[in-house]
């Protein structure tokens, strides 16, 4: 501990900058971290965070609930299937919407018929419609005249909707979304064409019969015909086109930065054990034991890494309670505990290459000098 | 308890490069009384640092047996020469001698550090070191900002730190001028004198050989009295 702390106390700059460096590869890996949760979760997360354990989609649709559309037939099948318990339509629309203060966006109405079947699984405030023309908003796009007792309507017809409850993580493509009993879906569809027949809904939500898992319950429904693609709601938020090449991108760039910081620290190490072999060697001929050494090494790398994490963190604490874009950041809890300890061990393994250096230190050197060379 | 401060025995040292067998030191016999300061004198080459190196613990030898006070280090391992030199030996090089990244003082107490960890004790004989050495004012200052007589006085009270039977000097003058050089052994002299402490000087230069109590030359790797 003396050695480490008195070497770093003298080399106070080359210390730094490297604790710099490594925190400011922990703040882009925390970033980044929030904002692929985010991004994937304002796209899928009205997919994940609603209460129908299986959604059924058509061949066609592509795992998209837009592009999926059931027809009355394969809805009967789906219903007559003994492994169903219970059976709920879904439909999405996605409409111009007017809130208070005269902004437009373009917002998805995600209909379901009951609320346990597709509607968020809890609300963080307010409560689940019960009356036509309620319903449920997304808290991230409260700040956009979404929030709890807005009113919006729904261009060009004039529908309105009031939002009643408030849900965590419902978003769906990254846009204000609301969720809303079936009938208020078919009215918002109705107002802005008159003209239009009865919407089909896109999705179906099913739940188990009693005693049949999720897993049986999809694989029961996609033998009832080859036009139907059944998933459970992880698989449906997972393999929703785009999630998984979002992800792979995030985790190509994650493994790189997993490769920076150890090459990063490593390198340091191995550059200063060159720099300073002449006093290591000194300190072993008078008696330094090689592992004193190599524990001196092996603490100086375990404060870089904390220390840099820690100004990593202290930076990304902040940053992390903001929207980026439409895409709100979360402080990522468990991201952190993970990165903490992988960057931790791959740190601290790093520098063990030095500490091979250093216990390959022969006494003699410091006789003929060798050390300096 | 023995009189002796080193004892050297029949000692051989042969260096073994590819078919050849090159002997550094050749039944080497030498004792050094426990206050007795030895120059060893010769040229480049012949054995000298061999000799140092086997006697600090920090070699070990092919042949013959070696005590340092009461301790046969001869079939020390690794290990236990690495304790030995801590806590019995004092060393000053010739080339390397300071740790750069600590001041005067912490070279001192680095000493401790690795070893006995006394701490209170530690700490008042390096200061009190420093002052026999000259070297108070200059005690935080780093090596960088030392002159070469200073980092020799400092490395001279670093190897005193751990109170040794024995201080090998491997050319301690040879990097000064001849004025600092004799002020430098004058105060090993008086140093090693004062304490009872055993000392063997290694140098090329003759003119060091009036501060030490005995001459012993050394050629090819055979002692001559």
């Amino acid at each position: 501990m003396f050695l480490a702390l008195k070497e770093m106390a003298r080399a106070k700059t080359r210390f730094g900058l490297l604790i710099a460096a490594v925190g400011m590869l922990v703040f882009l890996i925390l970033f980044q971290q929030s904002l692929q949760n985010g991004l994937l979760t304002s796209f899928v997360g009205a997919i994940r965070n609603q209460s129908a354990p299986v959604l059924v989609y058509t061949v066609d649709g592509q795992r998209v609930i837009q592009g999926s559309v059931i027809p009355a037939g394969l809805e009967q099948q789906v219903g007559a299937n003994t492994d169903v318990g219970r059976i709920g339509r879904i439909g999405l629309g996605t409409f111009t919407a007017e809130t208070g203060d005269g902004e437009r966006f373009d917002t998805t109405v995600l209909g379901y018929q009951t609320p346990d079947l597709g509607a968020p699984t809890e609300l963080i405030a307010g409560r689940f419609p019960s009356a036509p023309g309620e319903a449920i908003g997304s808290d991230a796009d409260a700040s956009q005249g979404f929030g709890l007792d807005a009113v919006v309507t729904i261009q060009p017809g004039g529908y309105e909707l009031v939002i009643v409850g408030l849900a965590r993580d419902v978003q769906l493509n990254a846009g204000p979304t609301l969720f809303a009993n079936y009938d208020d879906y078919v009215d918002a569809v109705r107002s802005v064409n008159p003209d239009a027949l009865d919407p089909l809904p896109n999705i179906l939500a099913v739940a188990p019969a009693e005693g049949v898992a999720d897993t049986e319950l999809v694989d029961s429904i996609n033998a009832i015909s080859q036009d139907l693609d059944a998933l459970t709601r992880t698989e449906a938020a997972d393999q929703t086109p785009g999630v998984s090449q979002v992800r792979q991108s995030f985790q190509v760039i994650f493994l790189l930065y997993g490769l920076v910081i150890p090459c990063v620290t490593g390198l340091f190490f191995l550059i200063i054990t060159f720099q300073k072999s002449g006093a290591l060697t000194l300190l072993h001929a008078i008696g330094a034991p090689v592992r004193r050494l190599v524990t001196s090494l092996l603490i100086q790398a375990v404060i870089i890494i904390a220390a840099g994490f820690l100004i990593g963190l202290a930076v990304y604490a902040p940053v992390s309670q903001r929207r980026l874009g439409g895409i709100p950041l979360r402080f990522e809890t468990n991201a952190v505990i993970f990165w903490a300890i992988l960057l931790m061990i791959l740190g601290t393994g790093s520098s063990l290459i030095s500490a091979k250096r250093v216990l390959a230190i022969d006494p003699i050197e410091a006789t003929t000098g060798g050390a300096n060379q | 308890m023995t009189n002796s401060a080193l004892h050297m025995s029949n000692v051989r040292k042969v260096y073994r490069m590819a078919d050849t067998e090159v002997v550094a030191l050749d039944h080497a016999e030498l004792t050094v009384a426990s206050d007795e300061i030895v120059a060893l004198v010769g040229p480049s080459g012949s054995g000298k640092t061999t000799l140092c190196s086997i006697a600090g613990g920090i070699l070990s030898t092919t042949e013959g047996s070696v005590t340092v006070g009461d301790e046969e280090i001869t079939a020390y391992s690794d290990k236990q020469l690495t304790v030995f030199r801590q806590n019995q030996v004092g060393f000053v090089f010739q080339s390397v001698n300071l740790v750069p990244f600590l001041t005067a003082r912490e070279n001192l107490l680095v000493v401790d550090e690795l070893g006995r960890r006394e701490g209170k004790p530690a700490r008042q004989r390096a200061d009190r070191l420093l002052e026999e050495l000259g070297l108070t004012d200059r005690s935080k200052n780093l090596p960088s900002q030392l002159s070469g007589g200073q980092k020799q006085r400092v490395a001279i009270g670093r190897a005193l730190m751990n109170e040794p039977k024995l201080v090998l000097f491997d050319e301690p003058t040879s990097a000064l001028d001849t004025e600092l050089g004799s002020q430098v052994m004058e105060l090993i002299r008086s140093e090693m004198k004062s304490r009872g402490t055993a000392a063997i000087v290694v140098t090329h230069d003759e003119r060091i050989t009036a501060y030490c109590d005995r001459t012993v030359h050394i050629i090819d790797g055979v002692l001559a009295a």
